[in-house]
């Protein structure tokens, strides 16, 4: 009978004789060895299906005495006799037990109860926890928790004279012979003004005192100055990205000819590394007419060859590094010229600054001039507060053909939202974070399980 | 031999800590410390040498003061949000068994302080370390107005809570209310953005940027856990300072709040503000509309017994602060100004100072407005009002609150109006005054009696404290340019809004007033030469003096001390001049006035020039670098006080056209 076997393990129950220890009242008790009963219980089974157990039987239902040969079956049976496919007999045999019934009945009939027709009442649970809030609390867990501060109307005056407080606590303290505590004092570094973002290390106003242009019917001179300006940054920031792309295009080409150049001396090194090869093998082609009158060279022993070999794997080896080397070298040797070649433009573009600066800058009202400016023209430091860098302004201009004098029809620029988190950065107030919405997704493995494979056929 | 040092015992790498260093000392999750680190104003800093705190630093770490670290150990929020750490992690330990119901219990202990005796935190304490004095607190405004204005425009979404939108909307509002008590509003600016407001408390001046309604789209990238906390600390903050300026001027906060009307769309109008000690008399609506109708004599009686008491209040503060003047040697800044006093008893009463002739505050105090439906209401209901207006109608699509919702209204004196002029109706209907008695008015009509104007007059009269000529902002007229008030005109920069007299420099007006003299001069002689003059000629002189001029500067320069001489080469240039021209030489004909300004200006050329030489010694003493600075910055101003008194010039042709033709 072909019966479904795991691949590991007998599939049986472990049993008594391979525990190796006894030790306690429990071990005894435990995997008692029931391959007997199980064996028994098997084989009744077996006899079940094929009709009936055996020692229930009588023996006449088992036995019968034949007394002449049957004639006819010579007759039935074709000349060949032709054994049936073993296929063809496991799906003939027939199980002597009924199957179960698959249809449906009645919940009555199943059970056997007569009901007094009233549904029994679901018994609602009290604890009971919904999908949104169980999520919920889910966020929770993981420290996504709402706000906790509790913002509630004013009810006293925070600035209230502090003498007043001071006269109270001396009050206090004639009643109170108990040693008071001294409260921590704020160090002086906690008044310090944080690190603004501009370049002059000036700190920046909350909200920068908006000029003529950003006015929404602004007068011609003040809108065409500033659209101007405009326009010279957005060039100016297109050269930039071209010539960046020039650059790299010109590192890429670069680094593919040096590989190339080094491919090539792979090579060539490779070709002279089998003529050298040759001398190991002591077989010069110059030598050979003397050699012919010398002694053949003695066999080599084993030693001998693997001294040669590991010689020879110590100067392939040698040979590879030299050539990495050299490469390398040549890399870096374009490194260092796009390097030079940034530094200078570094340069170029620092004086151009600088001269810009001096021509917008006032000699006289140096300070008034820094109050006056924008958020957009300020100039940032070169170091960068913490890991992201500050994002990008918006360009808060209408274009001329939007430019609109009335109110109603004033297609506002900007978005405040940005802006606002944009001048907390500025000013230094936190640093900047970006948002990465794919961070604490965990990585997944696809495997494929095995389980599908793990049987014989017995 | 000194002692010697180990290494990591001073200097930057004591006093700097790494942000992971500042997390673990203190125990919290890292949003935890940001908020902390946020309320208690601690911020990220930066060490000469990063190598030198630590060698494992990269570029990106951030660092902290040790000290401000250590002293935010002894923050009392810092055991609130260790609760809140354990709390957490009861939940996930029970949501880890399974125990749903269990997490879900200790949650709800957690949020329900009347159940368990722990109180919710608030940020009180906070405020008073943050900003010692009011001043302070009053200087932070800024950024603190701008946010909660922004965030009571934005929509509500999971990120911005709909309760804290509704909570900054309503201290906004109150905040608003305290400026139209007080008439503290100086300033605003309708920008591209928002519109800009500026208001002066107890002698700082706040400016703040409110959005556009309806405008603000929620993006990516603003982190808005760090904008929230910003919101709830500033949240705190402006509360308090309500508190302060509502009892500063004997109101009582906070005001009355009514929610129907609120939900209505009453904005301001859903506040009603009450005196502090008459709360259990009655009550004052200090912002009713159209309060003047319908005065109850008692409330009246109230109101003059409160203003009453508040002057004699301010008087006794005063006299202390005068006090405390005196006794500190230092002066506070008032908002009044100086009063004259007789020195003797029964002297001359003296002419007291005022800031103009009208109180700006009182502007608008004499009209009735109405808001046509178009035009946004929250801004010019706040300004009107702030600058004296008391009486304001509009729409009712625009929300409740109104004095009026009748457009016809009689008392109405001036409609705020946007819409663009239709020209069909014009043409179909005439003047709209021939049906005084039509109910509806059609498109383009208007009620007699009545002043239409842009939205844009409302802020220009405010921000020149004057009341503008409504016909240059009539429905459909050019506006002229809305400039921005807290721009200062440098000075010599051209300014078209002042007259010449006021902007010129004394070189240009002198210049200005020979060439009249010598224009005045020719025409007489060429009246008395010939009687037709073409102006293309005259156009052509006056270029030829202007070159002569330009040249005779030029000898000038070169010699300096011969006075004599060169008023004989100038004699002599004229005489060339006249040669030219074959006119009669008019040396003689020059008045005394003239030769007057003639020599001040060449008084003015010397000690210009007395000026540049000064200056070109100065700039020997710079070093290469700042003095090509330096003369780069003089070429542009240069170039731009040129550009200047070109503008200048211009215009003072076209003036001169326009008197010849009147």
């Amino acid at each position: 009978m072909p019966v479904l076997k795991p691949l590991s393990g007998d599939g049986q129950a472990p049993k008594q004789f391979k525990q190796p220890s006894r030790k306690g009242k429990k071990a005894w008790r435990k995997n008692v060895d029931v391959t007997e009963v199980e064996q028994g219980l098997d084989e009744l089974n077996a006899q079940i299906i094929k009709g009936g157990v055996i020692a229930e039987k009588k023996s006449e239902e088992l036995f019968a005495i034949d007394v002449k040969p049957d004639t006819e079956i010579t007759k039935k049976l074709p000349k060949q006799f032709k054994k049936p496919l073993k296929a063809d007999e496991i799906l003939a045999q027939r199980s002597a037990v009924p199957a179960v019934s698959l249809k449906k009945r009645p919940a009555s009939e199943t059970s056997g109860k007569v009901t007094d027709g009233v549904l029994p009442s679901k018994r609602l649970r009290a604890t009971y926890v919904t999908h949104k809030e169980l999520t919920r609390l889910k966020r929770v867990a993981d420290g996504h928790h709402t706000t906790t501060v509790e913002v509630v109307d004013a009810t006293f005056d925070a600035w209230a004279d502090p003498e007043e407080d001071k006269k109270k606590q001396m009050e206090e303290s004639l009643y109170n012979f108990l040693p008071k505590v001294d409260k921590a004092k704020a160090p002086k570094t906690l008044a310090q003004q944080p690190i603004s973002l501009a370049a002059t290390g000036k700190q920046l106003p909350a909200v920068p005192k908006p000029k003529g242009d950003k006015s929404y019917n602004p007068a011609f001179t003040d809108y065409s100055e500033r659209y101007q300006s405009e326009l010279r940054k957005a060039e100016e920031a297109e050269r930039k990205r071209l010539e960046e792309l020039e650059k790299e295009r010109l590192k890429a080409e670069a680094a593919a000819k040096s590989r190339a150049e080094a491919e090539a001396a792979e090579k060539r090194a490779e070709l002279s590394e089998w003529e050298d090869d040759s001398a190991w093998e002591g077989a010069e082609s110059d030598a050979d007419g003397l050699s012919s009158k010398k002694k053949r060279p003695e066999r080599k022993t084993q030693a001998q060859r693997n001294k040669i070999k590991r010689r020879k794997a110590e100067e392939q080896r040698l040979k590879h590094e030299a050539a990495i080397k050299k490469k390398e070298a040549e890399v870096a040797r374009v490194k260092h010229i796009a390097k030079e070649l940034e530094l200078a433009e570094k340069e170029r573009q620092l004086a151009l600054q600088k001269a810009e600066k001096a021509a917008n800058n006032n000699p006289g009202d140096d300070t008034a001039s820094l109050e006056e400016e924008d958020d957009d023209d300020v100039e940032l430091r070169r170091r960068q507060l913490g890991k992201f860098k500050l994002p990008e302004k918006d360009l808060e201009l209408v274009l001329p053909d939007e430019l609109q004098d009335s109110l109603r029809l004033l297609k506002p620029e900007g978005n405040l939202l940005k802006d606002r988190y944009r001048n907390l950065l500025l000013r230094g107030k936190v640093e900047a974070r970006r948002h990465n919405p794919y961070k604490k997704q965990a990585k997944k493995q696809i495997t494929e399980k095995w389980t599908f494979k793990d049987f014989t056929l017995q | 031999m000194p002692k010697i040092k180990k290494k990591g015992q001073a200097g930057a790498a004591k006093n700097y800590i790494t942000r992971t260093q500042a997390v673990k000392k203190l125990q919290l999750s890292l949003p935890d410390f940001r908020k902390l680190c946020i309320w208690k104003g601690i911020y990220p800093r930066e060490p000469r040498n990063k190598k030198k705190v630590s060698k494992s630093v990269t570029a990106s770490t951030t660092f902290y003061y040790t000290k401000d670290i250590q002293y935010l150990l002894h923050e009392p929020l810092l055991q609130k949000f260790r609760d809140q750490k354990v709390l957490e992690k009861k939940i996930s330990r029970a949501l880890g068994r399974g125990d749903v119901s269990d997490a879900a219990r200790f949650e709800r202990h957690a949020a329900r302080p009347e159940a368990t005796g722990k109180p919710r935190y608030t940020l009180n304490h906070v405020i008073r370390e943050r900003y010692p004095t009011f001043n302070d607190a009053l200087r932070d405004l800024d950024d603190c107005l701008s946010m909660l204005f922004l965030f009571a425009n934005l929509p509500s979404t999971s990120a911005v809570p709909a309760k804290m939108i509704a909570r900054c909307e309503r201290l906004c509002l109150e905040f608003q209310h305290y400026l139209i008590v007080s008439h503290s509003l100086r300033k605003s600016f309708l920008s591209i953005k928002g519109i800009y407001y500026q208001a002066n408390i107890q002698g700082e001046d706040i400016l703040w940027l409110v959005p556009y309604k309806f405008n603000q789209r929620i993006v990516g990238d603003v982190d808005f856990r760090i904008m929230g906390t910003f919101v709830e600390f500033y949240m705190t903050l402006l509360g308090f300072v309500n508190y302060r300026l509502y009892s500063s001027i004997g109101l009582k906060y906070p005001p009355k709040f009514d929610q129907l009307k609120d939900e209505n769309g009453a904005e301001l109008g859903a506040f009603s503000l009450e005196g502090v000690n008459m709360a259990t008399q009655g009550e004052t609506q200090a912002v009713a509309n159209g309060e003047e109708q319908q005065v109850d004599p008692k409330v009246q009686a109230e109101v003059d017994k409160i203003i009453k008491q508040l002057k004699e209040d301010e008087s006794k503060s005063d006299e202390t602060a005068e006090e405390d003047a005196e006794a500190d040697d230092e002066e506070k800044p008032t908002d009044s100004i100086d009063k004259f006093e007789p020195v003797a008893p029964g002297g001359d009463v003296l002419p007291q100072p005022a800031y103009s002739g009208t109180d700006p505050s009182q502007l608008f105090a004499n009209f009735t407005f109405y808001l046509s439906r178009e035009t946004p209401r929250q801004p010019l209901e706040f300004i009107l009002r702030a600058f004296g207006c008391k009486r304001i109608g509009w729409d009712s699509v625009l929300g409740e609150g109104a004095f009026t919702n009748d457009e016809s209204d009689p008392s109405i004196t001036h409609h705020v109006i946007d819409r663009p002029v239709v020209q069909a109706a014009t043409s179909e209907e005439g003047d709209g005054e021939d049906n005084q008695t039509a109910q509806k008015v059609g498109p383009n009509q208007r009620y007699p009696g009545r002043i239409y104007v842009q939205p844009q007059w409302v802020w220009d009269c405010v921000n020149d404290e004057e009341l503008k000529s409504p016909e240059l902002y009539a429905p459909g007229a050019a506006l002229p340019p809305h400039l921005s008030p807290f721009v200062k005109a440098a000075p010599g920069q051209y300014d078209p809004t002042l007259p010449l007299e006021a902007q010129q420099t004394e070189a240009e007006a002198i210049e200005a007033d020979l060439e009249d003299a010598k224009e005045g001069a020719e025409e007489g002689s060429d009246i008395e030469n010939d009687m037709d003059v073409d102006e293309a000629e005259d156009d052509e002189e006056e270029e030829e003096e202007d070159d002569a001029e330009a040249d005779a500067e030029e000898d000038e320069e070169g010699d300096v001390e011969e006075d004599e001489e060169e008023s004989k080469t100038l004699q002599r240039q004229l005489e060339l001049e006249a040669e030219l021209q074959g006119k009669k030489v008019q040396n003689k004909k020059v008045d005394p006035k003239t030769k007057s300004k003639l020599e001040h200006r060449k008084a003015l050329e010397k000690k210009a020039k007395e000026e540049a030489e000064d200056l070109e010694r100065a700039k020997g003493m710079l070093s290469k670098k700042k003095r090509k600075l330096f003369e780069q910055m003089q070429y542009t101003n240069n170039k731009k006080s040129a550009q200047d008194e070109k503008l200048r010039a211009k215009r003072r042709k076209l003036e001169k056209e326009k008197a010849q033709k009147a």
